[in-house]
């Protein structure tokens, strides 16, 4: 099933550079953080970790729910261009991807060996950190950029999730009041887009 | 042996009544009066008993080509996995083979388009030869892929494996060859983000660019072959990637085959109502995703074995 | 008790800021004024004293670098009260700033006093995020622009070392449970590890992550870019504060790695600095303008400071990084002054001053000028000395004491290009140009003075033996 999980973030992860539409791709953010929510809720069950449990209910509600709400909400309210073309061309990607994937894929061998945990897991959460710069790199628009943190961010909770079972309760914390943060930022960034000179 | 032709037969009898399933639900989607379930039969029979013209401009191409098309995927209805328990199936037959007679028909399909000698023709048959040539490197990797998780190249064995034992530690990859294939299910049965069987737009007809000067009984039988290719890879769905049921007793077998053909066609309507036809040059892209995760799910099966 | 007083400036400052009278300007520097309480309560403290549980710890090395950035808080917001009379701000700006420098201020406390790296990654994003919106305060399109560029930026940087934390974390978890993101714990146990290969993919990992936060090799030029839009107190807080909180980071990392594979570290560094150097020396050569020009020279300095406490030179490095932290913020504010009229003059900006503020100012900023490229009183020429002292020292036991030699020479050259640049920079300053009358303030001399005692102090044989016994 856990399986099943990281194999749809990883597919949500990759339809996602290819979206040209602003609202998609905040669909795919969605249901990307969807699947790694029911994941980590999933892992916490199987091993008995409450903390892995709640981290994941948080990600549920904080990132399956209010952040993709949000963005909506600001992109609708700033009017932010929905029409976002990748810069890398469809024909390129489909050559780039699956090379990342192989690249990855290999790199990732020995770390994945070295832990008690899945090594596909690390190998997909590892690839999935470098898509995320894909998609970072390919927007000239700051919203999909910022879509691509966000997801840059979900990948490296896979990680730790996958990797480690879950870091301290604190840090998790710590890190999705960051995000929150990082919210607040985007959206005083966006308001005083009025500028002078 | 009996079993084995008469579900063969079974197939080629429901074939067109899948297509006007999928219409009927689109049309039901959209707050139309659903057309009859059995229109397709309506049609076949209407078009049996019209005259046949052929224009003077053809050769014998076009007396042949029907035909031509239809045997290879007739063929391959003899080579797909098993629907019911017991039955007899081809089990070596691998992916390359049922891609070559699928082409092969595809292939006819374009020389009649062509033998026509009217610029829809030509167009339309380009316009095919540009899809299926993206069309196969994604199913032979996406077949092959989910072979080689069955643990027999053999797409009939496959089926059979993947039912009786399921590959619960390669989920993933399945899950990406599952995504792959239905994309290869839209694209090469002309449905509709990349072309659209209802309309005869010359800008986007690229199935009915092909067949539009032939009438009569050839029409008839070009008609059933595109239903067949249907069937043909909604059935292939059915039986690689959703591999359940094969167990249990003949009747209750044959329900649950012929359910998950129609949740394959309620899928593909939903899809239907709720997408825009793509332009043609944007058709590359979705294949393109296609490509990809067919070639993620063979990686990911080979070098994490997940 | 005493983390109630290590975060009451900044949170007094944030609720302060909220206040909305003209007057609060002047009020909220004295309000920074306070964290000389939480100072000296940690300098009275034994070592190491451990904070909230485990989370933070108070060491010598932790206090060292708090106390240069409280110092540094200090003299910048001292600094902050005549911002509007060098700068186009508007009074609500003024607040927001305060507030965000204040969010900003917490996250820096929290990493630098950190021991655990989860903790340490906290402040850190917290604090880059804050500065997100410092730099924005700045109403121009650029600023904006570059606002935007530094979130991307930096965000990207910054989640490169929580991929190398959780990596680091993960090679040490079957041996230390929750315990494995304590750097005390790992710093202890390191050498039980099962897989040391995986903690220095995730050390290296951390390692370019901070780098291109410092702006290091391949990406030189944003920090620069980024410094020059916005206002003079943010290029000042991130050459103070947060290069420090960057720095002890990679203080606290590279010190456990040292412990399982040392070779493999120094030539990762070294390299990694070398080209830094190279690069950014012809880059400071190119330099137009000031910001521009101090910005490169931090680069410099970061590279320098990696480079000795790599080496095994802890006190140079430390020397060097208090040194680089007490003057690269006190050069920034005084760019505030040295640019206020126009907007790049680089030649006669030492010229114009009237009184006896302008004449001390004037005289300060020269000596800072000179001391950044290492003119002897300052501690920096020692730091760079006992430096490569130190890289000799290490080069002595191996092989390779020829190529060492010879790269330290590369070294020298490289660094006498950039004590050119600033030499004739500091002539055309001094000699160079028209006279143009530039007015000075007493709160921006009161900051330079307090910035440019503490430098001083830095050389009293007290505070090197304290130096020192930092190991």
């Amino acid at each position: 099933m856990d399986n099943f999980l990281i194999g749809l973030f990883l597919a949500t992860l990759i339809i996602s550079i290819f979206t040209a539409r602003l609202y998609r791709l905040i669909f795919w953010y969605f249901v990307n953080s969807l699947m790694l929510g029911l994941l980590a809720v999933f892992i916490g069950i199987k091993v008995h970790d409450n903390a892995l449990i709640v981290s994941g209910a948080i990600t549920l509600v904080l990132k399956a729910l209010i952040i993709p709400y949000v963005l909506k909400y600001l992109s609708k309210k700033f009017h932010l261009q929905r029409q976002i073309t990748p810069n890398i061309k469809v024909h390129y990607s489909v050559i780039l991807i699956p090379a990342i994937l192989v690249f990855t894929f290999f790199i990732a061998e020995p770390i994945s060996h070295m832990l008690q945990a899945n090594p596909n897991d690390i190998s997909i959460s590892i690839s999935s950190l470098f898509l995320t710069l894909i998609l970072m790199m390919e927007h000239n628009h700051v919203a999909p950029k910022i879509i691509g943190f966000l997801t840059l961010d979900n990948a490296l909770f896979l990680l730790g999730i996958t990797a480690t079972n879950g870091m301290p309760m604190l840090v998790e914390l710590g890190v999705f009041f960051d995000i929150l943060m990082a919210i607040v930022i985007i959206n005083l960034l966006f308001k005083d887009t009025g500028v002078k000179a | 042996m009996i079993l084995y032709l008469s579900t063969i037969i079974l197939l080629v009898v429901i074939s067109p009544l899948l297509l006007s399933f999928i219409t009927q639900i689109k049309m039901f989607i959209t707050f139309k009066k659903p057309i009859s379930i059995f229109q397709g039969y309506r049609n076949f029979s209407k078009l049996m008993s019209k005259e046949t013209i052929i224009s003077e401009e053809t050769s014998a191409v076009t007396r042949v080509a029907p035909f031509l098309i239809l045997s290879p995927l007739l063929t391959v209805l003899f080579l797909l996995p098993p629907i019911v328990k017991g039955a007899y199936y081809v089990s070596f037959v691998d992916a390359f083979t049922i891609t070559g007679l699928i082409s092969l028909s595809t292939f006819f399909l374009m020389l009649l388009g062509l033998d026509s000698a009217s610029s829809f023709g030509g167009m339309g048959s380009s316009r095919e030869a540009f899809i299926s040539a993206l069309v196969e490197p994604a199913m032979i990797l996406t077949v092959f892929s989910v072979s080689m998780m069955a643990g027999n190249l053999g797409i009939g064995q496959a089926g059979v494996n993947l039912a009786s034992s399921f590959p619960q530690k390669h989920m993933a990859s399945f899950l990406f060859s599952a995504i792959s294939f239905f994309i290869l299910l839209i694209a090469e049965n002309g449905r509709i983000p990349v072309d659209n069987p209802q309309t005869h737009l010359e800008v986007t007809m690229i199935h009915e660019a092909m067949i539009l000067d032939i009438t009569g009984v050839y029409l008839a039988i070009v008609e059933m072959a595109s239903s067949i290719k249907f069937i043909i890879f909604a059935s292939l769905f059915a039986s690689l990637f959703m591999p359940f049921g094969l167990q249990f007793s003949v009747p209750i077998a044959l329900m649950i085959f012929i359910a998950k053909l129609l949740i394959i066609c309620i899928a593909i309507a939903l899809l239907e109502a709720s997408t825009a036809k793509l332009r043609l040059f944007k058709v590359p892209n979705l294949l393109g995703i296609s490509i990809v995760f067919a070639f993620l799910s063979l990686i990911t099966f080979y070098v994490l074995g997940a | 008790m005493i983390i109630f007083f290590l975060l009451l400036p900044a949170i007094l400052m944030f609720i302060v800021s909220f206040v909305k009278t003209d007057k609060i300007a002047n009020l909220l520097p004295f309000v920074s004024f306070t964290i000389i309480i939480p100072n000296i309560m940690l300098f009275k403290l034994p070592y190491p004293y451990h904070l909230m549980g485990n989370y933070l710890i108070v060491d010598k090395l932790g206090d060292y670098v708090f106390l240069v950035s409280s110092v540094v808080s200090i003299g910048v917001s001292l600094a902050l009260m005549t911002l509007h009379k060098h700068v186009n701000i508007k009074k609500r700006a003024y607040n927001r700033f305060y507030r965000f420098f204040a969010l900003f201020w917490l996250g820096l406390i929290l990493s630098t006093l950190s021991n655990n790296m989860g903790i340490y990654w906290v402040g850190l994003e917290f604090a880059t995020l804050s500065t997100v919106y410092m730099i924005k305060i700045n109403y121009t399109s650029t600023a904006h622009k570059e606002a935007w560029n530094y979130m991307i930026v930096d965000t990207i940087a910054i989640s490169i070392i929580l991929f190398g934390i959780i990596l680091i974390y993960a090679s040490a978890k079957p041996l230390l449970g929750d315990n494995a993101m304590n750097f005390n714990a790992l710093l202890a146990h390191i050498k039980e590890i099962k897989m040391p290969f995986l903690f220095e993919i995730g050390f290296a990992i951390t390692t370019v992550g901070m780098f291109i936060k410092l702006g290091m090799f391949p990406m030189n030029l944003w920090l620069a870019d980024i410094e020059r839009a916005s206002f003079y107190p943010v290029p000042a807080l991130f050459s103070g504060i947060l290069e420090s909180a960057v720095m002890i980071g990679f203080f606290r990392f590279s010190k456990i790695v040292m412990q399982i594979d040392f070779t493999q570290l120094f030539g990762f560094v070294f390299i990694y600095s070398f080209l830094t150097i190279f690069i950014v020396a012809f880059l400071i050569y190119r330099a137009k303008d000031f910001i521009r020009l101090f910005s490169f020279s931090g680069i410099e300095h970061m590279a320098l400071i990696a480079l000795f406490w790599v080496s095994g030179g802890t006190f140079a490095a430390l020397l060097h990084f208090g040194a680089h932290a007490f003057l690269k913020p006190s050069l920034f504010l005084s760019t505030g002054v040295l640019e206020s009229k126009g907007k790049y003059h680089m030649a006669g900006a030492l010229r114009g001053y009237k009184g006896i503020k302008g004449k001390i100012f004037w005289f300060i900023v020269g000596l800072f000028l000179l001391a950044i490229v290492s003119v002897p009183p300052s501690p920096m020429f020692f730091s760079e000395i006992y430096g490569f002292g130190a890289m000799i020292n290490m080069a002595k036991h191996t092989h390779h004491m020829l190529a060492m030699i010879a790269a330290i020479a590369f070294l020298l050259i490289l660094l006498s290009i950039i004590f050119y640049r600033f030499t004739a920079i500091y002539q055309s300053m001094k000699y160079g140009g028209t006279q143009e009358e530039k007015k000075v303030y007493s709160s921006e001399i009161i900051a330079l003075i307090i910035l440019a005692v503490s430098l001083a102090l830095l050389l009293l044989p007290q505070s090197m033996e304290y130096l020192r016994s930092i190991s």
